[in-house]
Formats: structure tokens, sequence, C-alpha cells
């Protein structure tokens, strides 16, 4: 009697040993699905976040080149106002080198001046006293093999300029006022 | 019997540990991805833009003559004023004589005050009002250190839809001052989102 109640008991010990250790296994596999789903939610918002700041870096990267060229513009000799050895005027453009500039920029585009551009449209606007245009370089990038063109976005970026005119034939310097737009293509 | 009692408590232990080890981990990771977000640059472009398109457009206005009908007043010459140099100075000069009064200079038959106002409104409109930016143009005439500077444009020359720059991130093109006869002319655009 007393080895058959033994049997019996170790038999419930055995049963209620298996069953916990079923409750463990059970208790681990959820806490590890827990733990990849969060790690896999992570991944996710991590992909998206990169993608996301990848987009910007590319943004940055052409807002960066839209404000080199625009600086290069506006210190460009072709275009600054000058008088003889005297330092030159920042944020003034000469007229009668703006009317004339576009010749030569044409002759050495791709000589020299898509070095300092690359691809890109730089014009200025005359706002007062006239509201005359002045395209000084138009460079798009390769059109795609379709024939469509390949940019996408372009960066404009503006500046307010004087512009001295030289032949209004009074003795003193007059200004115009126009502004000067860098556009970088990507 | 003590042994197999021990064991398995000092791994519960160790276990622990290592789950307070890995949440630790996880909040600093979260903690510095949170620091990256917060601590990010300001757009370079943007600072930059601000600062350098509030100066020159400031710097330009100042410079710009002024091809107006009457614009030449009482002098015999011709010469076409610039704004800052010539029809600030006269607007500091008869600003007590504003806006129906004397001043030298009269154009559109205007008091030269009245016209800055309209004009330099007109320039911005046409430029930084066209590119959506939102601006605000102040000028103050200091008399004496100790009185309080005048306004010469009062409300300041804003753009239509942002009512000015108060209380907004801005930058500013830093003072234009000009010495005038009626005392020290400050002149100065901000630029705001």
């Amino acid at each position: 009697m007393n080895k058959k109640r033994s049997t019996k008991r170790t038999k419930l010990l055995k049963f209620s040993k298996e069953k916990s250790a079923q409750i463990k296994m059970t208790e681990t596999i959820a806490v590890l699905f827990i733990f990849f789903v969060l790690v896999l939610f992570g991944i996710i918002f991590y992909y998206q976040y990169q993608k996301v700041s990848l987009v910007e870096k590319q943004q940055e990267l052409v807002a960066a080149r839209a404000m080199d060229t625009t600086l290069k513009v506006l210190f460009l000799p072709e275009l600054i106002c000058t008088k003889g050895e005297a330092e030159p005027e920042d944020n003034c453009f000469d007229m009668m080198k703006l009317r004339n500039v576009n010749k030569t920029f044409k002759e050495y585009l791709t000589r020299y001046y898509f070095n300092l551009f690359s691809y890109s449209r730089i014009y200025v606007t005359e706002v007062y006293p006239g509201n005359s245009t002045f395209i000084l370089y138009d460079k798009e990038t390769p059109p795609r093999e379709n024939g469509n063109r390949s940019w996408t976005h372009r960066e404009p970026t503006f500046f307010v300029v004087a512009l001295k005119d030289e032949l209004k034939g009074t003795a003193v310097s007059e200004y115009g006022l126009g502004y000067v737009v860098v556009e970088v293509y990507s | 019997m003590i042994l197999t009692f021990k064991l398995p408590r000092s791994r519960r232990g160790q276990t622990e540990m290592i789950g307070l080890v890995v949440i630790v981990i996880l909040i600093t990771l979260g903690m510095l991805f949170a620091a990256q977000f917060a601590l990010k640059e300001k757009p370079q472009k943007k600072i930059f833009t601000r600062k350098g398109l509030s100066y020159s457009t400031m710097s330009t206005i100042m410079k710009t003559t002024v091809y107006e009908d009457n614009c030449k007043g009482d002098f015999k010459i011709k010469v076409n004023p610039q704004i800052g140099k010539d029809l600030l100075e006269d607007c500091a000069g008869n600003f007590d004589y504003a806006p129906t009064g004397y001043s030298l200079y009269e154009c559109r038959n205007q008091h030269s005050c009245v016209f800055l106002e309209e004009f330099i409104t007109g320039l911005l409109n046409d430029t930084l009002g066209s590119w959506n930016k939102h601006y605000e143009f102040t000028a103050v005439l200091i008399q004496a250190s100790e009185d309080e500077p005048t306004k010469l444009f009062d409300p300041p020359i804003t753009d239509s839809k942002s009512g000015g720059c108060q209380r907004k991130e801005r930058d500013s093109s830093g003072l234009f001052p000009i010495h005038t006869s009626a005392g020290l002319v400050q002149a100065e655009l901000f630029l705001c989102d």
C-alpha cells in the first residue's frame, strides 16, 4: 500500500515538474517573441529614419551646392562692381558688365564656367528702375535616354543686389535694385 | 542539499541582473537616439540665406537711386537722390513736418517720409515678399543719448501676411547708421520664417 502511494507521489511529482518546465518554456518563448517583435519594430523604425535622413542629406548637399554657387556668382569679377584698383563693392553688379557677360559665359562654358557652376541656372532680374531679366548661365543635367529631363528638383537661392549703371550720364554712380537667382539642378 | 538550494537562487539572481542590464542598454540607446534628434543642427543654408539676404537687401536699398517725378526738390543740378544718403536723411531732418508739410525732396509730390514708406514697401514686396519671406524694416532717429528714439516708420514696414518678425526666430541685417543734421538714423531689416 505504501509502495503504491509512493509510486503515485513520484508520478505526480514528475508530472508537476514536467508541467512547470513546459510553462517555463512557454514563458521563455513568449519573452523571446516579444523581444524579437521589439527588435523588428526598432529595425523598421531605423530603416524609415535612414530613408528620410538620406533624402534630407541629399537635399542638404544640393542646398550647400546652391550656396557655394551663389557666393561664387556674387564675387565673380565678370559681374561685380569695380573701380580701378579700389576694393570691389559687395552685393553689387555692374550693369555694363551684366549686359555683355552672357557672350563670355557662352564662349567659355565648357572650358571654364562649367567647373564653377556645374548644372545650374543663373539669372539676374532688375526690379527698379527697369524690369529686365538677364540669363547668365543655364546648363541642365543631360537628358535621359528616352529624351525626358533627368533632374527632378531645382533648388533656388535668391540674393538682392545693387545694379550700378555708369551709362546714366551723371557724375555720381547711380544704382538700381535687382536680384540674382541661382537654381541648382538635382 | 544546501548546494542544490543555493545554486538555482544565484542563477535566478544572475538572470535578473542580465535582464536589468538589457533594459538599461535599451534605455540608453533610446536616449542617445532622442538626443541625436534634439541636438540636430539647424540647416546651414537657411541661416546663411536669411543673414546674407537681409544684409544684401538692406545695403542695396540704402544705395538705390530714386528716379521719380519732382525728386530733385530745390536742387537745380541733375542729381537723383539715393534712399540712404539723401531721402532718409531728409525724412529725419523734416520728420516734424510729416506727412503733409515741408521736405527737401518731394518725390511723387509726397513728403520724403511718406514717399519712403511707400517706396520701400514696394521694393520689399517685389523681392522678399514675392519669395514668401517675412520681414520687418525699421528706422529710428536718435537725437540725444538720453532721448527715446523716434520711429521714422510707425508701425514698421512689414509684409502684409505676417505682420512683422516680433516673437519669431529672425535674423537681422545689422544696424545701418547714417549721421544726419537731425541726429543718428539707424535702419535695420529683420527676416524671419
